[in-house]
């Protein structure tokens, strides 16, 4: 199985947090670069289109629930 | 739970989830613009928008329980950005005015994610633009590969756009070679040594799992091409010379392109002494003057004839003619070639040719003719 494949949300639930206060700098040490997201920062606002039929979309219309967001791609 | 794709062709994304029966809201960020260097990432985000955690281990359900999805946090002094509408091209486009590498690679985002595909060419100019007044930013190398292969698969191509892409995306991945998106893109269509894995090889059963089930597979705009079920190689196997050479004189007429456009890309463009490159030649008849197949008779040949010293893993390929006795697809070959190790530097040019019976118009005249194919490649000196 490569590890950019999508988890089963199953396994995803199985998830557990990283330290809360974990930085770009300690990402580094730990031997993978940076994600580029930083806990305790918003994520960018942006508009991206949807798989389905190609309109906007923005994360702000998940906003009032908790996400887990997934980037990843199928190959 | 929601997915953000990092793919060229995310409709493949959407076949695997269907397989998978996941059934997530999923975005598409061909571009890359969250800018992540690697995939997959995991985000966990509280009902603010505020990121809490990354990429948390696959490990200890309780604890993102605990530490995620039964906390309550504090809504932030300072708001999460607010929802932001799809950007308007008119003042991107008024912005461009300014001639900043940033108002035109914004007009660009805009278009290729929000306008028709009959703008790629403006697109494609606008990162352009963006790369004369910033030459080495990265990003935009990749994003611009990602147009070019985008107008490649639409009905607006032109003819080197592919290379084109592979060109940019190699470009981008000199400036910076820790993004393993970038690498991982050019691997998609390059050769069997530089492949970590075959990148689509789980279509084939994904389709016949989900017809099994009753269901009709998502269909794919662009099929997966031979690079991209091709599994990786660990040594170059040089083919075998199973014919004699078709046209070895080259006594039969030639095509110039009148009933045949040829399209080739090397994959990489330039290569070390001693490394491989995959080399795709798309064979598409001119439909301007109604070209088309004849498939009564044998199927295409393609003869390639390597320089002294280079090596190719087949000699001599077929395009296989489909049932209907006339048709206009696109016919592909794809091999792969080895620059010889003691090679010198600079450009190389690998003859080849094909055979193929093609007809000017439904019921017009038919004839055999060969088109000579000229494919390029630069050799780069190897690494100190």
């Amino acid at each position: 199985m490569r590890s950019h494949l999508l988890l089963p949300l199953t396994a995803l639930l199985l998830l557990a947090a990283l330290p809360s206060g974990q930085s770009r700098a300690q990402a580094g040490r730990a031997g993978l670069p940076s994600t580029g997201f930083v806990e305790g920062q918003p994520f960018p606002a942006l508009v991206l289109p949807s798989a389905e039929d190609g309109r906007p979309v923005s994360l702000a219309d998940f906003r009032g629930q908790k996400l887990l967001l997934h980037v990843f791609a199928s190959w | 739970m929601v997915g953000i794709l990092q793919e060229q062709h995310p409709d493949r994304a959407r076949l695997f989830m269907q397989w998978k029966q996941m059934g997530w809201p999923l975005l598409v960020d061909s571009l890359n613009l969250l800018e992540v260097p690697y995939v997959p990432v995991t985000l966990a985000i509280d009902e603010y928008g505020v990121v809490r955690i990354v990429q948390p281990p696959r490990a200890r359900a309780e604890e993102l329980e605990e530490r995620f999805l039964n906390r309550t946090y504090e809504k932030p002094t300072e708001a999460a950005a607010g929802k932001t509408l799809a950007p308007r091209l008119a003042a991107l486009k008024a912005a461009t005015g300014q001639n900043t590498a940033a108002a035109w690679r914004a007009y660009a985002h805009a278009l290729i994610l929000w306008g028709e595909a009959e703008r790629l060419s403006e697109v494609i100019s606008a990162y352009q633009r963006a790369l004369r007044l910033e030459p080495e930013h990265d990003p935009t190398h990749f994003r611009l590969g990602v147009a070019y292969r985008k107008r490649y698969d639409s009905d607006y191509r032109q003819g080197d756009d592919f290379q084109q892409a592979i060109r940019h995306w190699s470009k981008a991945l000199d400036l910076d070679p820790n993004n393993y998106i970038w690498r991982r893109r050019i691997q998609q269509y390059g050769p069997r040594l530089a492949k970590p894995y075959p990148f689509y090889d789980w279509v084939r059963t994904a389709r016949r799992e989900i017809q099994a089930r009753g269901e009709t597979p998502v269909p794919l705009r662009v099929e997966p091409g031979g690079a991209e079920f091709a599994h990786p190689a660990r040594s170059f196997a040089p083919g075998e010379v199973l014919h004699e050479e078709p046209d070895p004189r080259g006594r039969i007429y030639r095509d110039k392109g009148r009933f045949v456009q040829v399209e080739t890309t090397a994959v990489p463009t330039a290569l070390i002494p001693g490394a491989s490159a995959r080399m795709h030649v798309v064979f598409r008849p001119n439909l301007a003057i109604k070209a088309h197949w004849n498939n009564e008779v044998d199927d295409l040949v393609f003869w390639v004839n390597p320089p002294a010293g280079w090596q190719v893993d087949a000699r001599e390929l077929t395009v296989a003619n489909p049932p209907a006795t006339v048709s206009q697809e696109a016919r592909t070959v794809e091999f792969e070639v080895q620059a010889p190790a003691g090679g010198q530097p600079g450009p190389v040019t690998i003859p080849a040719y094909a055979l193929y019976y093609v007809c000017e118009d439904v019921n017009g005249t038919c004839l055999y003719r060969r088109q000579d194919v000229a494919l390029k490649l630069e050799v780069k000196r190897s690494a100190p």
